[in-house]
């Protein structure tokens, strides 16, 4: 089990540490740890496990903070993992982001949400809505009412009913003038492409995000049309197992509010929306880069956010890129972002321009990888269709609303 | 440009961030001193109090010492303020070691509080006392505990599981059992977030305790997707365990297979359905040793690990076939039925422990069902991606034909980090198949092209180490996995090596613009790759060897270099053109030998020696002069190795060249030069292809999801899998037996209604509204979950097999009441109880069982190292009228030598040498007990003058134990020698009886509910010995004979005095169950009443399940003396033999 906590700024200062056990953890292991980051690079820090010498590190890094979690026993890594990575998502919901001043200034909180998330090094209470429920998020009334009261106590005086019942998750009975249940369909498109324009692989990682402000207790039923393409699924804990294997229909009883109902995934999609051409030809100490887009399979809905963006190669000496269309930076660490916003109808959008290569080398060997980024409002690109959304057990009526939307997720065209 | 307008810019957000920041705690973090804290926490206003201590947090957080507040904050733990007693519990909690008696303080308030009405109050006291870890105060944690595992509020419950850890740790031995006890019971919780948690502390505690598994293990599994998400990971694991340690093996699995290659004295039938299940899904031959190795590392301990690898043949474990049991079993069916949705979760950790459930037990062809959800896992977090791949990894090695299919999730990303890459690489070599090999074999060239140029190009120019270069790593990476494939698919091979072969050429190519810094893994590997594809089949690879020897002086690195000279003697024998070219090719080599590197001069003079051999006819004069110009060169070599290695060979050889030079029609005898032959041995001939696998299987591999799997070494607390089949079918076979499936005559009683529903019984659905009902009847016995409830509660009293949770559960709910209610209403309650006892229960007086009472004997001192004297000491159930304090014994001594003794006499040493420091041998409990010990332990005793040869003498001893339970050191003289000797104290006599009727009794037990009421059971056989005694028994004198042992057991181990005996009238025959005895007594130091119920549950001729309750006022003498009650209820007796 876990026998201490650390949360770690940009700068590697230990911002915060929380002792789990009786096996006191000293924060110097925070310093070897970012000792080790300094010499040894980034292919340290990407090791999601370390074994120092004295203790096993597990560490999460999430927008510039560092979670770090040490154990000097046998415990199973994922759960670790799984469990920082809840840290950081509890944190980043309770405040809004995530950065070293916000984990300074709500230092406090940030204790007492440890304090009762993990006990002894096991998880204790990891339901973002319970979670609420025992301590108050901070917000603009309560800051105000500190300043003006001098106290606002952000500890819930009494145990959220919901931990002794069957359903956990769930608030105990919300009111609400309209009941209503929105549903998204949220997908990404991951997809290799190769330099010939042949898809090396495309597949679609979708979640049913529903956002459920019912009173009462709501039982609702879920099903899709043609839940066959569906490759395959991880639910929330509210999702009876029984009825999707039978007939693959989603029975729950949501929590309330806004929550991930389920994720799925969709394999060997054959097209994609979008097409990426680049060009790159290189002679004489210069290269010339070319790159077309263009809409390939029409979804039928408008495309947009369209975003192109790669790595330069390492030895130019300097980019010169001009687009037609949108506008194209270069950002830190030699980044090109061509942003193109929507796809015009009337004319394909395309970037050309000249890199410089360093002196002493004629051509160009590395080609760089192009990493495409695009939002489709109002469709879900593997197909999946909600059939119908019903609701058990509470009588009175409810507005429904669906949506679905399809962005990139790692897009990419080689060249 | 714009200096000023940079740092208005600069001020604006930091203003803009400073109204931002208003109303959060930010100043307290930033600044946490510009105020004196002090006084804050002696301020009277709860806010003032919550700052100071958020200051205080604050400090801790930065990594400051404030311990020295410690007295000051835990005061505030009185305060009513939920908030100030949650910052107040971070506080303490954190230095709770560092101040032991401070600490001290705060317990009296943990008590008060875990009586408190809001449920919260009482969990975060209970978090609080138990996370304060000191010996002193364990005894107090483990009642509240015991209290708190009872409470009606789910999440006390779970706090109670989370306590028990922390209690372990503490190492008390003493207490192991009822820890044990309380992870029993919260394991049988109808509520499945404590039965998560109860998991949880099962590992930690006692995981190998698997009778409280055995017991439950039906319902464990049904409630197994309601757990919560982290409490699923932990409980797996434990049923997984539960079912190897019990029923073995699975047979149709992948692991059964592993061993039946191993195993040929298998039954055939058996061997027959394997094979028929191997043409249906063809994995067999798919699975590779390594398979047999990974399975065989998770069962072995790590000392057999070491025996076996230290050992040259690899043994495999001596499994046999009644170690395995079959899939269509039940219990395993059970287990992954119960599993297979878990791989579903949304906890990636949860996915990975179930599929390592199903990897290791689930039949070949249902073991498909972990691949897609693993494969989702890939798309979680970077971090638990690498977790997730190297699992994956085990198992595509071990059985490539799973994640064959799905090898285009393993292409690599450009955001992949290097770890993960080499993991993607590594799997896709190993899965490769001959219809996938084309489409990844396209990927591997992209990767080299993508990253060898751009390495080439870093290298060219800038200096990068090694190692900071992921890129080029993972360059080198796939030119290894493009052999390994080759080695695997030789339908590939031919492709391969030409893709290899073009590399080489563009790295020689290039060889101009790189820096000579050694750093050319990419090129050493892929010559390694061609050496290894090349080995596969020799001859037909016979132009590839010629190309690289031509490229010889293209290549520069040594190792390379030393590769390809190799490769050079080692085929020279091989086809047509190479043994032509080889004059040529050995002056090169003579050539430049000097400008060499050390490993290709040592394989230049290997070479040239090889080939020297190999070579006849007119070539052999060449080479003979090249060699000997060679040796030459070699012997004057600054490097002793390279002067080593010719002087050997040059002896080695030197026979052979005379022989070949002169007399070449010479006999044979000469000829055949023994050195020849042995020059012939270890120069000649090709090491054979393939007779080595390609890698050394030596590393170990651990448990799916393990830590240690991913550190490559077991970590401090990794445990294999228990031994199949290795627990016994014992004691608990009772409970097991109705609720394993595998049993013909299933219990009607217990898993009827799991049976109507038997279809269904893991859906969430069902048990939502079962829990539902559970929760609103909390006093029902848990562990069953069904609509007929009222019929349950009855089937359940008079099945035997659930009676000792039933009656603690019936219990818990009255002390809870009484606990958190007021006495009154706790009286009624037992009253109640009382009369519904009294009804169905007749009582009965056992005559002159006083008479009968034999106090235990124990030896004080043994003939054999008393020169002669024994003595034997029980102890009394007189009580001493000098001072309450003592405890009377009475003394044996007894003259076993030939000689007569003088001058006996037993004194307290440790008193009469330090007569006012003795107290520093009194133990920690002082503290709280605080007695003082200004007396000599030990009242004189009466000398005895003279022991005469086989006389013996009886003397009465007044002891002072000072209350404590340590072996008081005394000092026996005789003939003016010394004796130390121990003397064991005994708490059963650390009370006096008290004669009371059963209303006073009653009365007083009323009075002393809750906190004061502790309780275990335990098994007590002693009764059957007496049965077996006496053949012609009665039914009615069964149960005579069970009261009067129990009693006699009782009054013979402790002082008290016995006040009634209840016997059921109406029950069964052969039931006992509702045998009732109370025994009542006080402390003697402080005449406090000390009340003692036993109750008796089972069949009259079985183990009797006897509970026993001890009420008393004071905490830890009541729990110490429970724990002696039950410590020698459970040993038998053989002193009434």
């Amino acid at each position: 089990m876990l026998q201490c906590i650390f949360i770690v700024s940009d700068a590697g200062e230990v911002m915060l540490e929380k002792q789990l056990t009786g096996h006191r953890v000293d924060r110097s292991i925070c310093a070897w740890f970012w000792q080790q980051t300094i010499s040894l690079g980034d292919s340290f820090k990407q090791q999601p496990v370390i074994a120092s010498p004295t203790h096993y590190i597990f560490h999460v890094f999430r927008d510039g903070i560092t979670f770090l979690g040490c154990t000097q026993v046998e415990m199973p890594p994922l759960m670790a993992i799984e469990f920082l990575c809840r840290v950081a998502d509890v944190l980043n919901d309770y405040f809004g982001a995530l950065n070293e001043d916000i984990i300074k200034d709500n230092f406090v909180i940030v204790y007492e949400l440890l304090d009762e998330m993990i006990d002894n090094g096991f998880p204790l209470t990891t339901e973002p809505s319970v979670l609420r429920e025992m301590i108050t998020p901070p917000n603009m009334v309560n800051r105000a009412l500190s300043i003006v009261t001098g106290s606002s106590s952000n500890v819930s005086e009494t145990l959220p009913a919901t931990t002794g019942s069957s359903v956990p998750w769930r608030t105990a009975e919300p009111k609400y003038a309209n009941n209503e249940v929105y549903v998204d369909l949220v997908e990404e498109m991951d997809a290799i492409v190769n330099r010939d324009g042949g898809l090396v692989k495309c597949d679609i990682y979708g979640e049913v995000q529903v956002n459920s402000r019912i009173s009462g207790l709501p039982d609702l039923t879920l099903s899709f049309t043609n839940p066959s393409i569906i490759d395959d699924v991880r639910f929330h804990p509210c999702v009876r197992f029984r009825p999707w294997e039978s007939h693959q229909i989603l029975s729950f009883v949501p929590p309330d509010g806004q929550f991930k109902l389920m994720s799925y995934r969709v394999r060997n999609l054959k097209s994609t929306p979008i097409c990426v051409k680049p060009q790159l030809t290189s002679d004489g100490g210069t290269c010339r880069v070319s790159v077309l887009v263009g809409i390939r399979n029409d979804p039928g809905k408008m495309i947009d956010s369209v975003t192109v963006q790669f790595q330069l190669p390492p030895f130019i000496l300097s980019a010169d890129m001009t687009s037609n269309h949108g506008t194209v930076n270069i950002l830190a660490k030699k980044t090109c972002l061509w942003s193109i916003g929507r796809i015009p109808k009337d004319k394909a959008p395309s970037m050309s321009g000249t890199l410089m290569i360093e002196t002493g080398l004629e051509r160009l060997h590395v080609f760089p990888t192009f990493q495409v980024g695009f939002r489709i409002m109002g469709v879900a690109l593997s197909g999946l269709q909600i059939h119908k959304l019903d609701l058990k057990t509470v009588p009175y009526r409810f507005y429904k609303g669906f949506r679905a939307l399809t962005r990139a997720g790692e897009f990419e065209v080689r060249s | 440009m714009f200096p000023q307008f940079g740092a208005t810019a600069e001020s604006l957000s930091k203003a803009s961030t400073a109204v931002f920041r208003i109303g959060t705690d930010a100043h307290l973090y930033d600044d946490p001193e510009d105020v004196n804290i002090s006084p804050l926490l002696d301020s009277k206003f709860d806010s003032e109090k919550c700052e100071a201590l958020k200051r205080l947090l604050a400090l801790i957080a930065q990594g400051f010492d404030v311990s020295n507040f410690f007295p000051q904050v835990v005061k505030n733990v009185a305060s009513q303020s939920l908030e100030v007693k949650k910052l107040v519990y971070l506080y303490l909690l954190h230095y709770a070691e560092k101040r032991p008696n401070e600490a001290l303080l705060s317990i009296n308030c943990f008590q008060k509080d875990l009586g408190d009405t809001n449920p919260l109050v009482r969990a975060w006291a209970l978090r609080a006392m138990a996370g304060i870890r000191l010996h002193v105060i364990a005894p107090l944690v483990i009642v509240a505990v015991q209290k708190c595992a009872r409470d009606p509020s789910v999440y006390v419950r779970k706090c109670a599981a989370n306590a028990l850890p922390k209690l372990h740790d503490l190492r008390m031995e003493e207490h192991a059992s009822a820890i044990e006890e309380i992870v029993g019971l919260l394991l049988n919780d109808h509520s499945p977030g404590v039965v998560g948690a109860a998991a949880s502390a099962f590992t930690s505690v006692c995981p190998s305790n698997f009778s409280l598994i055995g017991r439950n293990y039906k319902r464990l599994c049904e409630i197994l997707p309601d757990v919560e998400e982290w409490g699923q990971i932990i409980l797996i694991g434990i049923l997984l365990r539960y079912v190897i340690a019990r029923h073995g093996l699975v047979k149709e699995s992948i692991m059964f297979s592993l061993f039946n290659i191993d195993i040929d004295n298998l039954v055939q039938d058996e061997s027959d359905i394997t094979s028929n299940e191997e043409a249906g899904y063809a994995i067999d031959n798919s699975v590779s040793e390594l398979g047999n190795m990974i399975f065989q590392c998770y069962i072995e301990r790590p000392d057999e690990y070491l025996s076996r690898s230290s050992s040259t043949n690899r043994v495999a474990p001596n499994l046999d076939v009644s170690q395995f049991t079959s899939c269509s079993n039940d219990v395993v069916k059970i287990l992954l039925q119960c599993t297979s949705p878990l791989l579903w979760s949304n906890n990636s950790a949860v996915v990975l422990a179930a599929a390592g459930v199903h990897w290791i037990m689930a039949s070949k062809e249902h073991i498909k069902l972990i691949v897609k959800p693993l494969l989702f896992l890939l798309r979680s977090s970077p971090a638990s991606r690498y977790v997730v791949l190297c699992n994956i990894q085990v198992f595509a090695k071990a059985m490539p034909s799973l994640f064959a299919p799905h090898y285009q999730d393993f292409f690599i990303c450009s955001s992949d980090s290097y770890q993960i890459k080499a993991l993607k690489l590594d799997i896709l070599s190993s899965i490769a198949t001959d219809s996938s090999i084309s489409l990844i074999y396209k990927e591997f060239q992209f990767y080299l092209v993508s990253m060898c140029k751009m390495d080439r190009m870093i290298r060219g120019i800038s200096t990068f180490s090694s190692y900071t270069d992921p890129d080029r790593r993972f360059a080198a990476d796939t030119v290894a996995a493009i052999g390994l494939c080759a080695q695997r698919l030789p339908k590939m091979a031919t492709s391969c090596l030409e893709g290899l072969l073009t590399l080489v050429g563009q790295e020689f190519f290039c060889g101009e613009i790189r820096s000579l810094d050694g750093e050319d893994d990419v090129l050493i590997q892929a010559i390694i790759s061609i050496k290894s594809i090349i080995k596969l089949e020799p001859p037909s690879y016979e132009k590839v060897i010629i190309q690289l020897v031509r490229s010889l002086d293209k290549i520069k690195v040594p190792a390379a270099r030393a590769m390809i000279i190799w490769m050079l003697g080692e085929y020279c024998s091989l086809g047509e053109i190479i043994p032509r070219m080889l004059g040529t090719v050995l002056k090169y080599l003579s050539w430049c030998f000097t400008s060499e590197a050390l490993e290709a001069k040592l394989q230049i003079l290997n070479t040239t020696s090889k080939v020297l051999l190999f070579i006849k006819g007119e070539d052999n004069l060449t080479v003979r002069k090249i060699w000997s110009y060679v040796i030459e060169l070699a012997e004057c070599d600054l490097k002793y190795d390279i002067r080593d290695r010719s002087r050997f060979l040059k002896k080695l050889l030197s026979n052979n060249l005379e022989s070949h030079y002169g007399e070449k029609e010479n006999s044979e005898s000469q000829n055949r030069d023994l050195s020849f032959v042995l020059a012939e041995c270890m120069l000649g001939g090709q090491t054979k292809a393939l007779t080595i696998p390609s890698e050394p299987i030596d590393y170990r591999f651990y448990l799916p999801g393990s830590l240690s799997q991913l550190v490559f070494h077991a970590a401090p607390g990794y445990d294999p899998l228990p031994k199949p089949c290795s627990l016994p079918y014992t004691d608990f076979d009772q409970y097991d037996g109705a609720a394993m499936g595998d049993s013909d005559e299933e219990d009607p009683g217990t898993s009827g209604s799991l049976d109507e529903e038997s279809a269904s019984d893991y859906s969430s659905e069902q048990s939502i509204s079962g829990s539902g009902e559970v929760s609103s009847r909390n006093e029902s016995v848990s562990g069953n979950e069904g609509e007929d409830n009222a019929d349950q509660l009855i089937q359940i009293s008079d099945t035997s097999n659930v009676c000792d949770t039933g009656f603690q559960d019936l219990m818990s709910t009255k002390s809870l009441e009484s606990w958190l209610d007021e006495p009154t209403r706790s009286s009624k309650g037992s009253v109640i109880e009382q009369s519904q006892l009294r009804r169905s229960s007749a009582r009965i007086t056992i005559g002159d069982i006083g008479s009968r009472v034999k106090p235990k004997c124990y030896t004080l001192l043994d003939p054999v190292n008393g020169n002669g004297l024994k003595v034997n000491y029980s102890f009394s159930s007189e009580t001493s009228s000098i001072s309450s304090h003592l405890v009377c014994l009475a003394v044996f001594f007894e003259n076993c030598s030939l000689e007569p003794m003088f001058d006996i006499v037993l004194i307290d040493e440790d008193y009469s040498k330090i007569s006012d420091s003795s107290n520093q041998t009194s133990p920690p409990t002082e503290n709280t007990l605080k007695f003082h010990v200004d007396k000599p332990a030990l009242v004189s005793m009466d000398e005895i003058p003279s022991l005469e040869p086989g006389q013996t003498a009886n003397r009465t001893l007044l002891v002072r134990f000072h209350h404590h339970l340590l072996p008081l050191r005394l000092a026996l003289f005789c003939n003016d020698k010394k004796f130390p000797v121990k003397l064991r104290p005994d708490i059963g006599y650390f009370v006096k009886p008290l004669p009371i009727s059963i209303g006073d009794f009653r009365d007083k037990e009323s009075r002393l509910p809750g906190m004061f009421e502790y309780m275990r059971s335990c098994t007590f056989t002693d009764h059957i010995l007496e049965l077996n005694k006496g053949s012609n028994s009665l039914t009615e004198d069964k149960f005579l004979v069970i009261c009067e042992t129990l009693a006699l057991k009782m009054l013979s181990n402790a002082n008290l005095s016995l006040v009634s005996v209840d016997m059921p009238v109406s029950a069964n025959l052969d039931d006992a169950s509702g045998l009732c005895l109370l025994f009542s007594s006080e402390i003697l130091s402080n005449s406090m009443p000390c009340l003692i119920t036993v109750t008796v549950e089972g069949k009259c001729s079985d183990p009797l399940i006897v509970s026993v309750k001890v009420n008393c006022e004071e905490t830890v003498f009541g729990l110490n003396f429970l724990n002696r009650v039950v410590n020698f209820l459970v040993e038998p007796s053989v002193t009434h033999l």
